[in-house]
């Protein structure tokens, strides 16, 4: 860098030395010239003084020859290129106002975009890196009114995958897979286990992706047997952080759910988390095929994952097709597959998921402020130059060519464009940093994304050509101008000022339309998050910390020890200082748990569509305590409900309502399981086919989601009902001060009853529903600061509109002063113009606003996409804002002295 | 047609005045204003030089190596001027823009060739 700058200063000081001495040579060589015109003329007898006189006049312009001369020895274009942009400078440094808010102005614009449209295309443009990736396929099975209520996709049967991979002729392979968290601990000691998410997947999952080990071999076919199974894949990440690259890994054990397995195989980080299931899995191992997983009972287990690839030439709607018919088939065939469909996706389009609407809309967004800023850098050229007109028109009076001015013109368009755009990437810089930090839960892939250059060049042209548009027009249009007019007009400067006025007013109707669009849609956002975020879960949200644990089936197989289990780990952590009650539970919101089917007295059935369900949820005494959930009626789960005395439950007032409308249900007995419906073999649930003694009615409490109303819910004791009795448990424990505080204490209560369960996910019930409501708070900030930017930059546009009008009608304004004119009446003239843009471009915004809610709907909680709070609001504001930045211009008209002003003309 | 009295001063094609600046600095070097003087008077007060052409053409010359410039003293008066003088590269130059030139005014002279009944 030094070295350059030296470099260039010797290059510039010698050029500048070379041109000094050839200006004076040819000087010296002009007067010697002239001297000798003056000579011979005065020789021929004409007076001396009068002879010099002639002699000048003879030779006419010697600045004009000096400066000929020195351009046919300068490194011509280039250096007289140099000296435009050292004008262009000068000249931008002497209307810093002008100069910053275009910069700002583009780099807002180029930033925002770049940044925006990095992390989109890393998200969900950049191809995958697998190889022929638009090969591969994600299948999900589509329940029309079955047992998912939320009509996500979900995953199929591995039964179903078996029948789809055997009938179709669209793939050249299909897997399904899964992920479990499950205790992992590393060497051969039973070290400090972790919970770890551990993929479930046949070799022909890596076969699928193709994905080849670094080291290692890839499953066999016979280790997919029980029994088999016991080996182990790791992510090459984790090969370096627990095994320091150590290529004798292979080999070497790691205990999972307290069993060893050996590792086989590193494989490449090439799988992103999204194409599993669960979270990000480091390490994987094979799916254990039980013998009566292929039994028909299975079939309705859906929820796995499933992959394929499809043969060379056949595309997604063919293998769509293939898969529907067989879809259709099977459902003829098995009872439990009525209503099921089958939908083939690109494995690409599912890398966002649910997000994918919301960054659509931001996409969407950030191309408004884009326009947005090109109209305004528009209207600042428009406007700088037309007040330009007299500077242009006396520069080509004093003889400078068209050429010149135009060049001149272009070289401020492009130092701005320049300056712009490095600001510009400096703002995209900080913009990613600040996506990355903001982190949703469910985009992992953000953190690693980098500045897209091919967007920041794009963004660049746009501007570039935007600012080459309206910043040569004029010039084309002002050197082409009579010069004898514009130096006439005087103080009113600007060509044709009415005709460019009024494209600047249109810009910024322009821009006051978008702007309202924007704000319209982040008030949106902000106000459905505020719904979304500050809902009664129907518990005491504050102070309540969750763990998980898992209890793995070799040690845990008998449901009686897994319930004592519990109950120590409950009453330890209860009679840990600062703890006011935990209790451990398959349920709390605003997770939901799961559903199950269940036979009421009074509710015949004869369909599987028409059996009632219920979030159903296995806990243990001090649950309604602990979470603070208001009983209602009878009474809560007490010690006397043992294993031993008859099984009770607790229903919800939705339940009731659903179920027991009209009847009080308390003392009436329901069986918790499906019913025997003719023909079909119903192994959906879990379930111990065990009748209940409803014992209370309690109040409702978010158990469908954050954004879902309350489903019915039943709630029974774990110690009741051993076969749901699962390895999978949550704490919740209500703390009296901060709930971080007891973490240790809970996990060193955890360790005393056994060192190999980890405590895991450990984070407070306001973290759960931060994290859950992530991605949306993501969009909305995204949202929110476009619309303040839009909103700036619609500002900046009204204000240079309207002041220009104040400094071009001054005159005239002064006339109507002097005739009497109060300076209300004046300032509400200038003040009426630019609210009247204000007002149009708000009309065209609000329709805009009303054409997109279809793309708003969607993403909005609890708030209608018309809402007209934010429909009326949202103009007023907008309105407020231009009146004030109209304003403070239209204040100059009150300072106008008419005598001056009209004496200045 | 101009009827004024002055000689018609014609304003000379582009490269023309650079082939008769060779053409006159052939007889030995000169100085700018004996050039102008030169092919003012070798054309009968026809040809005009103008000095805001002559000194960029003289530069434009000497940077493409037809001419070289070296001040010295005028033997006649006691002041130094700016000499010019021919290179070869500049005779052969010269030799190429007169050919050019005995080719352009044969081809307009057979435009102009006289019409029968003229």
């Amino acid at each position: 860098m030094s070295v350059w700058n030296w470099l260039r200063s010797r290059i510039a000081r010698v050029a500048v030395w070379r041109r000094r001495d050839r200006d004076a040579e040819v000087e010296r060589e002009l007067e010697a010239h002239l001297e000798l015109e003056s000579e011979e003329q005065r020789d021929s007898g004409v007076p001396p003084e009068e002879a010099r006189h002639a002699a000048r006049r003879a030779f006419g312009n010697t600045t004009r020859v000096q400066e000929d001369v020195r351009e046919i020895w300068s490194a011509i274009w280039l250096e007289r290129f140099a000296r435009d942009v050292r004008y262009a400078a000068r000249s931008l440094r002497k209307s810093p106002g002008f100069a910053a808010v275009a910069i700002l102005t583009l780099a807002l614009g180029i930033g925002a975009n770049t940044a925006i449209f990095s992390a989109i295309d890393a998200l969900m443009l950049r191809p995958l890196p697998f190889t022929a990736a638009d090969q591969l396929v994600r299948i999900y099975s589509i329940q029309k009114g079955m047992f998912n209520t939320f009509a996500n996709p979900d995953g199929p049967s591995a039964l179903d995958v078996r029948d789809f991979a055997q009938r179709s002729r669209s793939f050249q392979n299909m897997v399904a897979y899964d992920t479990w968290a499950k205790n992992v601990s590393f060497g051969e000691s039973a070290g400090r286990p972790e919970q770890m998410e551990v993929g479930l997947v046949p070799a022909a999952y890596f076969e699928i992706l193709g994905i080849r080990p670094i080291i290692g071999r890839l499953f066999s076919e016979d280790e997919n047997e029980e029994g088999k199974n016991y080996v182990a894949a790791i992510s090459a990440q984790l090969w370096r952080n627990r095994f320091d690259d150590d290529p004798s890994v292979l080999g070497r054990k790691i205990r999972i759910n307290g069993e060893a397995y050996s590792i086989v195989a590193v494989m490449p980080n090439v799988i992103p988390a999204w194409v599993e299931p669960g979270r990000h899995s480091e390490i994987w191992t094979p799916f254990p095929y039980s013998p009566d997983m292929w039994a028909e009972s299975g079939r309705g287990e859906r929820g796995y994952a499933a992959l394929a690839r499809l043969k060379p030439g056949v595309s997604v709607e063919q293998a769509q097709a293939d898969l529907s018919v067989i879809a259709a088939a099977l459902a003829a065939e098995h009872p439990v597959d009525e209503g099921v469909g089958v939908a083939v996706k690109r494995l690409a389009d599912s890398r966002v998921g649910a997000l994918r609407p919301m960054l659509y809309l931001l996409m969407g967004a950030v191309s408004l402020i884009l326009l947005i800023a090109c109209v305004n850098l528009a209207n600042l050229l428009l406007a700088r130059n037309s007040a330009r007109q007299r500077e242009l028109a006396v520069r080509a009076a004093l003889g400078a060519g068209r050429g010149g001015l135009v060049r001149q013109l272009l070289a401020e368009t492009l130092l701005l464009s320049l300056i712009g755009g490095a600001v510009g990437f400096g703002c995209a810089e900080i913009g990613l940093t600040a996506l990355a930090r903001m982190h949703p839960e469910n985009l992992p892939q953000l953190s690693s994304v980098g500045i897209d250059w091919r967007v920041l060049t794009f963004t660049l042209l746009v501007s570039l050509v935007t600012s080459l548009l309206f910043g040569l027009a004029p010039a084309f249009m002002g050197t082409r101008l009579n010069l004898v007019d514009a130096l006439k007009q005087g103080g009113r400067s600007g060509m044709s000022g009415r005709s460019s006025q009024r494209v600047r007013s249109l810009l910024v109707i322009t821009e006051m339309a978008m702007c309202l669009m924007l704000v319209v849609g982040a008030s949106l956002l902000i106000r459905s998050i505020i719904r979304l975020e500050g809902q009664n879960l129907g518990i005491r949200q504050d102070h309540l910390l969750r763990g998980r644990i898992y209890l793995p089936p070799v040690r845990y197989s008998n449901p009686g020890v897994r319930t004592r289990f519990c109950d120590d780990f409950g009453t330890r952590v209860r009679a840990v200082p600062g703890v006011m009650g935990a209790t451990v539970t398959t349920v709390y919101p605003p997770n939901n748990g799961w559903t199950q089917m269940l036979v009421i007295p009074g509710h015949p059935v004869t369909r599987l569509q028409d059996v009632p369900t219920a979030q159903f949820g296995v806990v243990d005494q001090h649950f309604l305590r602990t979470l603070g959930i208001p009983l209602i009626r009878g009474r809560d789960f007490a010690e006397p409900d043992s294993a031993t005395s008859p099984p009770v439950a607790l229903i919800s007032k939705e339940f009731k309502r659903r179920y027991f409308a009209t009847e009080d249900p308390i003392g009436r007995k329901i069986h918790i399981g499906p019913p025997q419906l003719p023909g079909i073999a119903v192994e959906e649930n879990i379930t111990d086919d065990v009748d209940v003694t409803i014992i209370g009615i309690i109040d409702d409490f978010k158990n469908a989601g954050l954004a879902h109303a309350p489903q019915p819910q039943i709630t029974v004791l774990y110690s009741q009902h051993p076969l749901v009795n699962g390895g999978f448990k949550d704490i919740l424990v209500r703390t009296a001060s901060e709930p971080h505080a007891v973490e240790s204490e809970i996990r060193s209560q955890l360790r005393a009853l056994d060192s190999d369960v980890p405590l895991a996910e450990v984070q407070t019930i306001d973290e759960l529903v931060e994290r859950s409501t992530g991605g949306r708070r993501f969009t909305t900030v995204l949202l929110a600061s476009f619309a303040v930017a839009g909103l700036a930059l619609a500002v900046v546009g009204i204000y240079g509109v309207v002041s220009s009008l104040v400094a071009q009608r001054k005159q005239e304004m002064a006339v109507r002063m002097a005739l009497g004119a109060s300076h209300g009446n004046v300032l509400w003239l200038v003040l009426k113009h630019g609210l009247k843009m204000a007002v149009i471009g708000a009309a065209i915004g609000l329709c805009g606003a009303w054409a997109a809610q279809k793309f708003t709907a969607g993403l909005l909680y609890g708030i209608s996409p018309l809402d007209p709070l934010t429909f009326a609001g949202a103009p007023v504001f907008l309105l407020a804002v231009a009146a004030i930045a109209c304003a403070i211009p239209g204040a100059r008209v009150l300072q106008i002295d008419p005598a001056q002003a009209l004496r200045h003309d | 047609m101009p009827t004024n009295k002055t000689p018609n001063r014609t304003e000379l094609l582009q490269g023309t005045l650079d082939m008769l600046i060779l053409r006159t600095l052939l007889f030995g070097p000169a100085h700018g204003h004996q050039i102008a003087k030169h092919i003012q008077r070798t054309t009968d007060e026809v040809l005009q030089v103008e000095h805001g052409s002559l000194y960029p053409a003289l530069h434009r010359m000497e940077r493409k190596g037809w001419i070289v410039a070296k001040w010295e003293m005028a033997k006649d008066r006691n002041r130094e001027f700016k000499y010019y003088r021919l290179t070869p590269g500049g005779k052969k130059q010269l030799v190429r823009e007169q050919s050019r030139w005995k080719q352009l005014a044969a081809a307009v002279a057979t435009v102009l060739r006289p019409v029968r009944g003229d």
